[in-house]
């Protein structure tokens, strides 16, 4: 018979660097239950209520990446003494600086974090100089929370938004847990008033929450982690080994791995804060259905798009002007472009202008074809701001890479509207023409998720490679033997990805009377198949071509 | 109606069920894999000792098949030492490929010769990996130039780095898997035809630019003489040779167009070398345990062994027999290999012989990466094989640190080896390149100090 060992069970209590907390710990199980019987049992003590929360979060966040913690709270106490002081100086210059200074700190800490070693990298291999990498670790949720302290204090500096009146409001909006390691990226001003209300939700709040937690979860734990595990990961990570076929499919399977991890996350965030009488807004709206890129992205990472439209995109002179950074950036752009072309792609200067010179004809043509000057500027802004949103994602050319091919296929979009609006006025409602919209836009994504996805250039270049000129459709024979649970698993995915959204919601608003036991059973269902899935013989790769 | 009871009720409910099925399971043991993998307190719980021998995997090794006789000044059990050639010999301070090292000592005292090293491997030495770095450390330290042969195309053709290769999309080939009957393959397990085909190849690791290259054609029997252009020029192949090594050109260009109008001719590849130092020979055949060699004529390796002799040969198998995670049995792969090995020191019989065993590599066990448990009784098996046939013996798996160092590799940042669990990348294999050469260069060393 097994002992009990009380140091174990201490040690549970602590961070472990190996085993960071996430809803899918067992540990989760138990903190979960603990919050929720004091969150009701105090609910009608505001005060009360909100301490506990915020010890709950800061405590998950701890146990997730250990003393990072601490940043949390240094950067709730900074911007919310800076926010308030914004709110009460009442001269322009004043309320300017301030703002200065949480914009320097905020993007300070997170420049710091995430891209100092990428900047000594650039410095040393572009001028020779022999700074030495900085062993610095990314603390967790930085990138989400950094967004939603600079959201604060600019909007209390636009004066949209009066500062929270409590430390402790501040505090929980910043490291509410459910959404703290990945977002969604969360607007002060949508949340902050939530936070004292009376703990109130309708049965169908219940059942959406289920719905959103169990899905999410499934859609992480289940399709996205098993085909990490069992295919995506080991041919990404060796491209060059492997046929055009199973680089392709690597790259589909990808694109279910990345939607559905982060809206599985984002899902699960918001299943919770519905239980907990919170609405976060949206963060992922079936995006692989969309017929092109512009609406890719109004159904991509909702959140972030809508935070780089307001406090990126407007700023920069949104759709109607250039400001001196819009120049600045399509200068840096454009050069880019340029030395891209002759240095790693080892193309002539002549063939690099005129590259050069085609990409930038894609971001005048809307203005002459509309007459209209703001059009330059309008589509320069968004290129920035797509540029500056790919580089968000982390600190690699491949996600500066992956930016400009977004922007640049946005800008694409555009001329190609305005040339063919009218043209295609009577098909473009035909559903074959949908459909093939909606697979050209899909296998674009696809492959920008190359360059996403791989480590560096040269293994997104030999990925790209072996699908164009070592395709190997004649293996399709061993790869289905050997690959038939990833690509069933693979299918499931898609199925379900092509579900329309208000099926899910009819669905709920019948099940809003149903007894609690069933969702027990559920869930129940839910963990066993999670188990089989943890346990699940591995999928191993095999060598297909001789 | 509020209905934030519901959610609290469902909490605990469901809690209090999944803790109570949890702790029945731990206490009763129930046999239910996919139970225990979700239990939520099993952590809380000491494990227990039964449990904890399965992954102990060192305790259970089979015995080899063939049993390791007793010889004179001989022991077995130096095969675990890591960083260390060995012939299994008691006395440690005598170099384990004496013959090998004296054609060593001839380059490194001026002495102008080839010294030919074959160096056999599967998926782990795949496109020059590991090879590339031990070819330019030995050529660095006893002269040479060239990057050896090369195939007319190979799955990795194109991420070679020492060499670009350029080919038609006519040649037919012949390789292991697909004519695993052929008994004309060559060593590096490919034959191609070509009708009206051309490849082109440049060598990328000439180091000195007014070194003199010798181009080979490697190639096999044919009834009639044939012609081949090489860069412009006709060249005539002479006919009915077991197999030809023909000299093509020997210029300073590292670069050779080879066109082959007549599918009657088996070519093998193309070897670029200089007229005296080291050459490396990568022969990489994915997915292959070594076994394959056993279908080869003997006449024909004999044929090789005298016209392209070879110095030194190296043979690097054993992952691709470790595929199942739970085999921990390899007699078969002795029994099997075994013959083998002894054929090709029977053809090759002034060539001195060195097996290098498998590199680690890694099943997820439990949901956690750890090494085969199989790996050990692999390791002694490929010891005794060599102990046996009389070659020397290097332990790979214990030089990049033994027991999960192929997850150490993988997670480390940044990673010296892939996802897979199996391959090393290229910073790994050029740590394992590092490594190797050092090995045999304190065995050189210790024949140096020897024979003064």
């Amino acid at each position: 018979m097994p002992s009990f060992d009380l140091q174990s069970f201490l040690q549970q209590f602590l961070y472990d660097p190996k085993n960071p907390l996430l809803f899918n710990n067992g540990f989760f199980v138990f903190f979960f239950t603990a919050f929720i019987i004091l969150y009701h049992t105090f609910r009608n003590n505001f005060t009360l209520r909100r301490y506990i929360f915020c010890f709950f979060s800061l405590y998950f966040f701890y146990k997730a990446s250990g003393s990072f913690v601490l940043f949390v709270i240094l950067s709730a106490v900074v911007d919310y003494i800076i926010s308030n002081a914004i709110y009460r100086v009442k001269n322009k210059t004043g309320k300017f600086l301030l703002l200065l200074a949480s914009i320097f700190f905020n993007l300070g800490l997170l420049f710091y974090f995430k891209y100092t070693n990428f900047f000594i990298d650039f410095s040393n291999n572009l001028f020779g100089t022999h700074f030495n990498p900085l062993n610095i670790l990314l603390p967790v949720g930085i990138s989400f929370y950094t967004f939603e302290n600079l959201s604060y204090t600019i909007d209390i500096y636009r004066g949209q938004f009066e500062p929270a009146k409590k430390f402790s409001d501040y505090l929980l909006f910043l490291s509410f847990f459910p959404k703290l390691v990945m977002g969604p990226i969360v607007r002060a001003h949508d949340f902050v008033p939530q936070i004292n209300r009376p703990f109130v939700i309708t049965d169908n709040d219940f059942t959406k929450g289920f719905y959103l937690i169990v899905s999410g979860m499934f859609k992480k734990l289940i399709l996205s982690d098993y085909l990490t595990l069992n295919y995506v990961d080991y041919i990404f990570d060796d491209p060059a080994r492997y046929t055009g076929l199973e680089n392709l499919f690597a790259v589909y399977g990808y694109a279910v791995v990345i939607y559905c991890d982060f809206s599985g996350y984002s899902d699960v965030a918001l299943g919770i804060a519905k239980w907990l009488g919170f609405t976060i807004p949206v963060n992922f709206l079936s995006p692989y259905q969309s017929k092109n890129i512009t609406e890719f992205w109004r159904r991509w990472h909702i959140s972030l798009s809508s935070w780089l439209k307001d406090y990126l995109y407007i700023p920069l002179g949104g759709n109607r002007k250039g400001t001196i950074a819009t120049y600045i950036f399509a200068l840096i752009f454009f050069t880019g472009v340029f030395f891209t072309c002759t240095l790693l792609f080892h193309l002539p200067h002549m063939w690099a202008a005129i590259i050069t010179a085609a990409v930038l004809l894609l971001f005048v043509l809307p203005a002459l074809i509309k007459k209209d000057k703001a059009g330059v500027p309008a589509g320069l802004n968004l290129l920035t701001t797509m540029l500056l949103g790919g580089f968000w994602h982390g600190a690699s050319w491949n996600f500066i890479i992956w930016g400009s091919l977004h922007g640049i296929a946005l800008a694409f979009h555009k001329v190609w509207i305005l040339l063919t609006g009218k043209a295609l006025a009577t098909i473009s409602n035909k559903p074959l023409y949908n459909f093939l919209a909606a697979v050209i836009t899909f296998h674009f994504v696809c492959f920008c998720w190359i360059f996403f996805k791989a480590s560096s250039f040269d293994s997104a270049a030999a990925m790209i490679h072996q699908i164009v000129y070592d395709f190997s459709p004649g293996v399709w024979k061993a790869f289905y033997g050997n690959y038939q649970p990833v690509l069933l698993i693979l299918l499931i995915a898609f199925i379900l990805h092509l579900i329309k959204d208000d099926l899910a919601d009819k669905l709920i608003a019948r099940l809003n009377k149903v007894p609690l036991g069933a969702y027990v059973a559920v869930f129940f269902l839910f963990v066993l198949l999670y188990g089989a899935f943890k346990s699940a013989e591995p999928v191993l790769p095999i060598y297909l071509k001789f | 109606m509020n209905s934030n009871r519901r959610v609290v009720t469902f909490t605990v409910t469901s809690f209090i069920l999944y803790a109570a099925f949890s702790l029945a399971a731990s206490v009763y043991h129930f046999k239910w894999p996919v139970f225990n993998r979700i239990n939520l307190i099993a952590d809380v719980f000491a494990k227990d000792s039964t449990q904890l021998a399965i992954t102990d995997s060192a305790a259970v090794i089979d015995e080899p098949a063939v049993v390791i006789e007793k010889k004179t000044a001989k022991d077995f059990t130096v095969y675990h030492l890591p960083h260390f050639i060995n012939s299994f010999n008691t006395d440690t301070s005598t170099s384990s490929l004496t013959r090998f090292m004296q054609k060593l000592e001839d380059l490194k005292k001026g002495k102008k010769r080839k010294v030919r090293i074959g160096y056999f491997g599967d998926s782990m030495i795949e496109s020059d990996l590991l090879t590339q770095t031990f070819r330019k450390l030995l050529q660095q330290e006893f002269s040479g130039s060239g990057v050896g042969f090369l195939p007319i195309s190979s799955p990795t053709a194109k991420l070679r780095i020492t060499a670009t290769d350029n080919y038609s999309a006519g040649w037919q080939e012949e390789n292991f898997k697909t004519s695993s009957r052929n008994n004309r393959l060559f060593l590096s397990g490919y034959l191609f035809k070509g009708n009206n085909d051309w490849v082109e190849m440049r060598d990328r690791c000439i180091r000195d630019s007014s070194a003199s290259i010798e181009k080979y054609l490697l190639h096999g029997y044919t009834d009639v003489p044939i012609t081949v252009n090489v860069n412009g020029k006709n060249i005539p192949v002479p006919a009915k040779v077991n197999f030809g090594k023909l000299l093509l050109e020997e210029n300073k260009n590292p670069y050779l167009k080879l066109t082959v109008t007549d599918n009657r001719l088996p070519v093998y590849g193309i070897s670029f070398e200089t007229g005296s130092g080291i050459i490396v020979d990568n022969f990489s055949f994915r997915g292959i345990s070594g076994v394959e060699f056993g279908t080869i004529d003997t006449s024909f390796l004999s044929s090789v062994a005298k016209e392209n002799n070879y110095d030194l040969i190296i043979l690097q198998y054993g992952v691709n027999v470790l595929f199942k995670p739970n085999d921990r049995n390899f007699n078969w792969y002795a029994r099997m290999l075994m013959p083998v090995v002894k054929k090709l020191k029977t053809c090759f019989n002034q060539t001195d012989f060195l097996i290098v065993s498998t590199a680690d590599r890694a099943f997820r066990y439990d949901g956690a990466y750890q090494s085969a448990v199989g790996i050990d009784s692999l390791i002694k098996v490929q010891a005794t094989i060599a102990y046996e046939t009389g070659s020397a013996f290097y332990n790979q798996y214990q030089t990049m640190g033994g027991h999960n160092s192929i997850v150490r590799w993988a997670e480390k940042q940044p990673s010296l080896a892939n996802k897979d669990y199996v391959h090393p990348n290229w910073r790994g294999a050029d740590t394992l390149a590092h490594y190797f050469f050092n090995a045999l260069m304190r065995d050189y060393n210790k024949y140096a100090l020897t024979s003064k």
